[in-house]
């Protein structure tokens, strides 16, 4: 055991206690003095020549990686991230509106724009996954839909049935955007005419995944 | 002879005494100028020629980096001519690069060269070269940003590297022998 209570208190004699004090002034001052002569010498290098000159490269900034996306129809407008980080899902409206009687195709668009801010070259790749076709457990809609997807230079071209013949079903497609520019991609929607009747009135939703990167 | 005659004798007397003590002034002398001419000192300085540049990979220039934003695979390189002017026959100085602490909101996604100082005929100056007066002229500084192309999906978008901080410092050496005075 090493920690102990008991404590005993001596009282110096004041003649110890002076000679202890002029022992701790004389420290105390060479202590000073050696401060004082470490600072001088230090100080002393300083002391010849010098010259600065600032480089002022300033600050180098990294651009923005923004990526809109604007329907055909509505012109309803979104970034493809989202302020918390996360991608964005945007809903199309189709032309024409309402259900899509079967052997007969309605469209939807979509316009991305390479809004960055970047200084030099900054073309990007946009390509579309396979369409995911999600329809309900209850309804099969999925076999008898096909989707096609082609890219186009103009929202306008999307409702032209022409732009899609040479696509293939459930296929894929590129466009590159350069700075400031947009593409377009341009989605046709079928129901064939083979479908049952007793599938008519359900709905189906379809996601189409789009990545974007940097070339 | 009265009083007053003497005193006029003693005075006439006092009086060509101190004469003949002026002649003492006649007696050879010379003066030299010590000829030891004028202390002049040497001259340290180091001033930009002009405000550095900042070019792109592919050497075009960059008017205006504070309006410039970069995208990962870029390469900017930073240039900055010195004119470094040494005088005086003992004069011996380094030159050497400062304020080099990482400043960086790029992480490990761009890469910073190390500042490298160049003379007239391209030669390295390296923080421990000794520069002598003979060295006077321009020495270029030269620094590269690269922001790489490994760079993922969103990573370091409005990211900043500030390189404010940057200088170039000329500093003379003590003389051998030096008094330390």
């Amino acid at each position: 055991m090493y920690w102990a209570t008991n404590q005993y208190t001596t009282t110096p004699l004041p003649t110890e206690a002076a000679m202890k004090s002029t022992r701790a002034l004389k420290a105390t001052g060479l202590v000073l003095v050696a401060v004082v002569l470490g600072l001088l010498t230090v100080q002393g290098s300083y002391a010849l020549w010098n010259k600065f000159a600032g480089a002022n490269a300033g600050t180098v900034q990294a651009a923005d990686f923004r990526i809109s996306l604007t329907d055909t129809k509505t012109g309803d407008y979104t970034d493809m991230t989202l302020a918390n980080g996360t991608a964005a899902t945007f809903a199309l409206s189709t032309t024409p509106t309402g259900a899509v009687v079967p052997g007969h195709s309605t469209y939807a668009g979509v316009q991305l724009g390479n809004v960055t801010n970047a200084g030099g070259d900054f073309t990007v790749r946009a390509t579309t996954a396979v369409p995911v076709i999600d329809n309900n457990a209850v309804s099969a809609l999925a076999p008898y839909m096909q989707v096609k997807v082609v890219a186009a230079t103009a929202l306008s071209q999307c409702s032209q049935a022409a732009l899609y013949e040479s696509a293939s079903s459930n296929g894929t497609a590129t466009v590159d955007i350069a700075k400031t520019a947009t593409g377009v991609f341009c989605f046709q929607i079928t129901l064939a005419a083979t479908m049952p009747v007793n599938l008519s009135g359900q709905t189906a939703a379809i996601a189409v995944p789009i990545t974007v990167n940097q070339l | 002879m009265n009083k007053m005659a003497k005193g006029a004798i003693a005075t006439a007397v006092g009086v060509i005494l101190l004469a003949g003590g002026g002649g003492t002034l006649a007696t050879w002398n010379q003066a030299q100028n010590s000829s030891m001419g004028s202390v002049v000192s040497g001259d340290l300085n180091l001033v930009p020629v002009s405000a550095g540049a900042w070019t792109d990979k592919a050497g075009k220039a960059i008017t205006n980096i504070a309006a410039y934003k970069v995208v990962p695979g870029e390469t900017l390189t930073y240039t900055q001519q010195l004119d470094v002017t040494l005088s005086g026959d003992l004069m011996a100085a380094t030159l050497k690069v400062t304020g080099e602490t990482v400043n960086n909101g790029f992480a490990a996604n761009a890469v910073v060269s190390t500042t490298a100082l160049k003379n007239a005929t391209d030669g390295a100056v390296l923080p421990t070269t000794t520069l002598r007066a003979a060295d006077t002229g321009k020495v270029t500084a030269t620094t590269t940003f690269a922001f790489k192309e490994t760079t993922a999906n969103r990573e370091s978008v409005n990211a900043n590297y500030n390189f404010g901080a940057i200088g170039y410092e000329l500093k003379q050496l003590a003389p051998a022998g030096s008094n330390g005075l």
